[in-house]
This record gives structure tokens, C-alpha cells and sequence, in this order.
């Protein structure tokens, strides 16, 4: 019995021995998430075919809780040597230390949209690869515009024009424009902090100190948001809607633009062919610019990874211009990588003439909390509790206090 | 003496673990509640900064209505069901297994039913009302400020009172047989034998799944958290959600715990008071 526990012991520890070996030599671990799989696995055997020493180990990732999971592993000091993240994470894993910066990496920054690099600059210092970015448009059904008399291809310009055109369309049961008000508070985010830029408002200053949500500039633009649903243009459900609860509205054909980015496409014209679709710029204020947030992803390497070197290696291999126009799902983040094939589709051209409005969020510790306080302010005016003054003073004073 | 010492000998394993399981986190919560993300001390500023917050006194309120409007309904139809059940009536083990079902379905798979048959444009609850005419548009049931908790706690009442009929049940088929017999020759009728016999004989399984579910509503965020996330705004937000909300989409942890030990206190008073007005009469007490 007791050289059998021994036994035991001495197996399990050589197996243990054996297997942190392998993992310590030139083996590279990289998180993607579940849809870059495939393209990332055709990047990793490029990769091991030119650095013949250094083999990668790809481990997929869902983005349902991705975050929580990230930060566990950032630190509990066992994390992989690359990680595909979301822009705006990266600010905060610098700030505390956690991922490394990666300026010999990324080189040829002036390829780069600005944006995306100045999401992953803390500092001074560049602590994430960016690689894909997105930005929202209006995506249109056509067919309502030539039903109500309205040219798809002159598309409203102004917030004006727009409100005009959704109230048009807003005929037979059908809703104009579908704004969001319900789910993750990040929908409402990205669907209408832009309006408050176009005027020169936002929900906090970009360095952070100043609250800006209760400014006369963020009030209108929010009314020109709410709007849509006090006016009925968009549907009574509302405040239960998300952007995919939107999308799911537009395939049914009860509504007829509503705001999102170029991965809806796909699955519109798969679920319902018989919709023409356009995609139109968001509009913006008389002699004002538009406005979008730019979303998107980048990699970092952890401070715990095991090989950094070989880490930067690789990522500096898939800051390529030709392996980033391969990686992205939906755009790079190389202007020079926006001249692939696969990117020439005609219903993405609005979508990449957003791109150089886009703009990062403000990176602040307690954005969470700062954007949940401005989002139940969006939905008292939605549900009728308060005025737009009202709720935003409210919001303001609530986000002063998590300055 | 000595016989002692080992007897605790015996039982330390057990300590241990529970004392990890239940005593380190519980610790480690009260630790957490007076530092920052770093680590650093920072005395009761956490729970200033809690209690400033415009959502908790808001989910406080939400909290009390919530458990008090699940409870009373749910104890009132659990064991009503449970004296039907109690009946001889033919069908009468198919209609106590079909009682069941809204108990055995996992609170998530329910909850995000729910959401879906609620739905302003595409939830079949407002299509059954619009078709034959009963309203003339569809209701925000999840939308409206006044609907909105009313509907949860309906979810909530739906999903438990199987387990309180299930129980009252177990209680009232232990009743023998003579009380009744003695009830009718009494003349009682059949409410008076519900009142009489049957629900003074439940009571302490009544008192106790009471108990039970005052601690299940305080700690709820299934139903809630799947359906609203707590909105819209805050309309149905209840403090566990916030403590989840704070700690997991906020990273506050130290806030989080700040909040958890106050709530935490305040369960106890709740569960406290219960016990010594309810729970205690003179034969039960000792």
C-alpha cells in the first residue's frame, strides 16, 4: 500500500514535471476568441513555419463573460502570453500593471487609424496591439424608403432630415428608427454618447475630471435620442430592447433603420433575403461633424506570461499589414490592410467612410459605474419619471462622485 | 477531559472545512469591505461611498417589496394547493406531479421564458390579449414602471409555491385521521375543518418553509437578474443584484462587500424578528 502511494506520488510528480516543461519551451499560449479561430489557426502555422523554434498554442475564448474571466487571469499571475481583448479594456490592465508594453512591437504607427492607438496608450507607452476595429452606421431597409417616397440613395443627412425620415417611415404598424433602451448598458452607450460628441457634450470630459452629462450640448443631444421614443418612432418595446433585440425587429420588418456595426449584415440577409438593405452614415447636427465610438480589438501580453519574447514576436507578426487583413472579422486597424479583397464589398463602403469620426471612450477606473448612472438617467426619460434636465442633473451628480 | 479533547479530534476535519467554506469567506468579506482594489485600508470609506450611492436606498425598498409580496403569495397559494391536493379526487398523483414542473425548471430556462412570452411586440402573453380584443395595444408588462415589479414577484410566486404545496402536503397527510372523524361528529364543515384541524396541524412546517423562503427572496437574483438586469431604471433592482451588479460589472469588490456586510445585517434582524414573533409560541419554546 505505502509503495504505492509512492509510486503514485513520484508519477504524478514527473507528469506535473513533464508537462510544465513543455508548456516552458518557446511555446507560445494565445486566447482568441471562438470567431477568429479558423483565420487565427491559419496565421499560427505561417508563424511556426517562419520561426521554426516557437510553437503556438491557440485556446479559444466566448465573449459571454470574457472580461471577468481576462482579469481572473491577469491576476492570479497564470495567464497565457497573448490575449485578444476589447480596446477599451486595455487602459485598465495597464494602469495596474498587468500586461506589458509592446512599443517594439508595433511599428509603422502612422499606418495605423489614430483611435485605435490612442485606446492603447497609457503613459506614453502602447500596452496593446490594436488589430480590428468597427465603428456603428444606420443600416436601412430600402424597400420602406421607396414605399413612403423617401431615396435610399439620398439618404438624410442632418439630425433634422433624419427625424423627418423616421417619422415618415413610421407608417402600417412599422417603427421609423429603433434607438435603444434596455439590455447591457454598453448598447446605449454606443448608440447615443456619439450624438453628445457631434455637439461638443459627452458624458465626462476625456482627461476625466469634468462631468459633461448634465451640459446644455449632452442635454440636446440626449432629447434628440429620447425623442425618437417619446414620438413614438421607436417601438414600444423599447426599453427591453438591445441591439440584437433591434436586429431581430428589422429582420421581422417591423422596423426600418436602426443603428449598428457590419457583423448584422450577415445575418439579415441570411434570416430574411427579402430585405434590400443600405447602410447609411449617422446623421449629424446642422454644420456639426458625425460621430461614432470606435470599437474593436487588440493584443496584449500579460506581465505573467511565461515567454514574453516569443509572445511580442508573434504578436509583432500579426501586426502585419497582410496578417491583419486576415485576422479581422470585421475591419483592420492598418489603414494599408483596408486594401484587401474582402473588404471591398459595396455595402461596407459606409461603414469604412465612419471609421476616421470614430472616436475611443473615455478610459476611466470607474467607467462601469459612470456609464451605468448615465443609462438608468436614459431610462427615467424613457419611461417618463423625469425630464431630460432632470434625469441628467441627476446622472451628473451621481457621476461627480465617481470622479 | 481527555475524552473530550479527542472528541474534538474526531469532528476537526469537519471544522476545517466548513470553517473554509463558511468562516474564511464570510472574514474575507468583512476584510474586503474596509480596503480598496489594491488592498490598501481604507476604513469605512466604502460604505460612505455605498450609501451615497442613488440606487441603494432605491433597491432597499425594491428588496422589501419584493420579499414581502413573494412570500405572502406564495404561502397563501402553496397552501391552498396543497389542501386541494390533499382531496380524493380522480387524477389526483398526475395533477400533484404537474404541480411540480414550475419548481423543477431551472430558475434560468424559466426566466428567460418569461422574458420571451412578456415581450412588448413578440411575447405571446400580450399576443393572446390583443388577438380576441381584450386590450386594444400590447402592454409593456417588463416596460412599465407600475408592471414591471408586480410581474417579477408573479414569476417568483409561480416558480416557488409547488415546493410550499409539496410540503404543506407532507404535513397535512401526516394529520391522523382521528381529528377529522372527531371534527365531523362536531358537525364541522369543510372550511371549518381547514381551520381547525388542518392549519393549526401545519403550522410549524408553514413556519419553518417561511423561513426558508424569506431567505431564498433575500438572496434572489435569477428571475430578476435574467429578466430586467435590475431596470428599468433600477425599477426592479433588489440589493443582491446590486452587490453582483457593484462587484462583477463595476470591479468595486471593497464596495461590494461594504454592501453585502450591511445587508447582511439587516437578513439577520429580518430572520431575527421572525423567529421571535413567529416562530414562537409557548409549547415551542423549550
Amino acid at each position: 500500500m505505502k509503495t504505492m502511494t509512492i509510486k503514485l506520488a513520484m508519477a504524478a510528480t514527473a507528469s506535473f514535471l513533464a508537462m510544465s516543461a513543455s508548456a516552458w519551451a518557446g511555446q507560445v499560449v494565445w486566447w482568441t476568441p471562438n470567431f477568429n479561430e479558423a483565420r487565427a489557426r491559419q496565421l499560427v502555422e505561417t508563424f511556426q513555419a517562419a520561426n521554426p523554434g516557437v510553437t503556438v498554442k491557440l485556446e479559444t475564448t466566448t465573449t459571454d463573460g470574457l472580461p471577468q474571466r481576462i482579469l481572473t487571469a491577469l491576476q492570479s499571475g497564470a495567464a497565457p502570453d497573448v490575449i485578444d481583448v476589447q480596446h477599451a479594456w486595455v487602459n485598465g490592465y495597464a494602469q495596474n500593471k498587468l500586461v506589458v508594453p509592446l512599443d517594439e512591437a508595433v511599428t509603422e504607427r502612422d499606418d495605423y487609424i489614430p483611435a485605435a492607438l490612442q485606446y492603447n496608450t497609457w503613459n506614453g507607452k502602447l500596452w496593446g496591439a490594436p488589430y480590428r476595429i468597427e465603428t456603428h452606421a444606420i443600416i436601412i431597409n430600402r424597400g420602406d424608403f421607396k414605399a413612403v417616397g423617401l431615396d435610399p440613395d439620398k439618404p438624410p443627412q442632418t439630425w433634422e432630415a433624419f427625424a423627418d425620415a423616421a417619422k415618415k417611415l413610421t407608417v402600417n404598424g412599422k417603427s421609423g428608427f429603433a434607438i435603444t433602451g434596455g439590455g447591457e448598458v454598453g448598447n446605449t452607450i454606443f448608440r447615443s454618447l456619439p450624438f453628445m460628441w457631434m455637439l461638443g457634450g459627452g458624458i465626462i470630459s476625456d482627461d476625466g475630471k469634468k462631468v459633461l452629462v448634465d451640459s446644455p450640448e449632452s442635454e440636446k443631444a440626449v432629447t434628440f435620442y429620447t425623442d425618437f421614443f417619446k414620438n413614438h418612432l421607436s417601438p414600444s418595446s423599447t426599453l427591453e430592447n438591445d441591439g440584437t433585440a433591434n436586429r431581430r425587429l428589422f429582420i421581422a420588418e417591423k422596423v426600418s433603420m436602426y443603428q449598428s456595426g457590419q457583423f448584422d449584415i450577415q445575418s439579415i440577409r441570411k434570416e430574411n433575403p427579402k430585405i434590400d438593405i443600405g447602410v447609411i452614415p449617422v446623421p449629424h447636427p446642422e454644420g456639426a461633424k458625425t460621430a461614432v465610438i470606435l470599437g474593436g480589438w487588440s493584443l496584449v501580453v500579460p506581465s505573467s506570461a511565461k515567454n514574453p519574447d516569443e509572445a511580442k514576436k508573434l504578436v509583432a507578426f500579426l501586426s502585419k499589414s497582410e496578417n491583419q487583413a486576415i485576422l479581422t472579422d470585421t475591419f483592420p486597424a492598418r489603414i494599408s490592410a483596408m486594401n484587401a479583397e474582402r473588404f471591398n464589398d459595396p455595402i461596407l463602403k459606409v461603414f469604412k467612410d465612419m471609421l476616421p469620426f470614430g472616436r475611443p471612450v473615455p478610459a476611466h477606473p470607474n467607467w462601469v459605474q459612470i456609464s451605468q448612472a448615465y443609462f438608468d438617467g436614459i431610462q427615467r426619460i424613457l419611461l417618463g419619471d423625469e425630464s431630460v434636465k432632470e434625469a441628467m442633473d441627476g446622472a451628473a451628480s451621481e457621476i461627480e462622485g465617481l470622479l | 477531559m481527555q475524552k473530550q479533547s479527542t472528541g474534538y479530534l474526531f469532528i476537526l476535519p469537519a471544522l476545517m472545512v466548513l470553517g473554509m467554506l463558511i468562516a474564511y469567506p464570510v472574514a474575507y468579506t468583512g476584510l474586503l469591505s474596509v480596503t480598496d482594489n489594491a488592498g490598501n485600508f481604507v476604513g469605512l470609506e466604502n460604505f460612505r461611498r455605498v450609501l451615497a450611492a442613488r440606487a441603494t436606498p432605491i433597491a432597499f425598498w425594491n428588496t422589501l417589496w419584493w420579499v414581502l409580496g413573494s412570500i405572502i403569495f406564495q404561502v397563501l397559494f402553496g397552501v391552498m394547493a396543497a389542501i386541494l391536493l390533499n382531496q380524493n379526487f380522480k387524477g389526483r398523483a398526475i395533477v400533484r406531479s404537474v404541480t411540480l414542473v414550475p419548481w423543477v425548471v431551472p430558475g434560468i430556462v424559466a426566466a428567460t421564458t418569461w422574458a420571451w412570452m412578456l415581450h412588448t411586440e413578440f411575447g405571446i402573453i400580450n399576443y393572446m390579449l390583443t388577438a380576441p380584443g381584450l386590450i386594444d395595444k400590447p402592454i409593456g408588462w417588463l416596460t412599465n414602471g407600475n408592471t414591471v415589479m408586480p410581474v417579477m414577484i408573479a414569476i417568483n410566486i409561480w416558480k416557488m409555491f409547488p415546493f410550499v404545496a409539496i410540503m404543506v402536503l407532507a404535513g397535512l397527510q401526516s394529520i391522523p385521521n382521528d381529528l377529522y372523524e372527531a371534527a365531523r361528529i362536531d358537525g364541522a364543515s369543510f372550511w371549518e375543518e381547514v381551520w381547525y384541524v388542518m392549519l393549526p396541524q401545519v403550522r410549524s412546517v408553514i413556519v419553518a418553509i417561511t423561513l426558508l423562503l424569506v431567505i431564498w427572496a433575500l438572496n434572489h437574483i435569477t428571475i430578476i437578474y435574467a429578466i430586467t438586469r435590475g431596470g428599468p431604471a433600477n425599477k426592479t433592482l433588489i440589493t443582491p443584484i446590486q452587490i453582483f451588479r457593484t462587484a462583477f460589472d463595476g470591479m468595486q469588490f471593497g464596495q461590494a462587500a461594504a454592501l453585502s456586510v450591511m445587508f447582511f445585517g439587516v437578513a439577520i434582524v429580518i430572520v431575527f424578528i421572525y423567529i421571535r414573533t413567529l416562530a414562537s409560541n409557548p409549547e415551542e419554546a423549550q
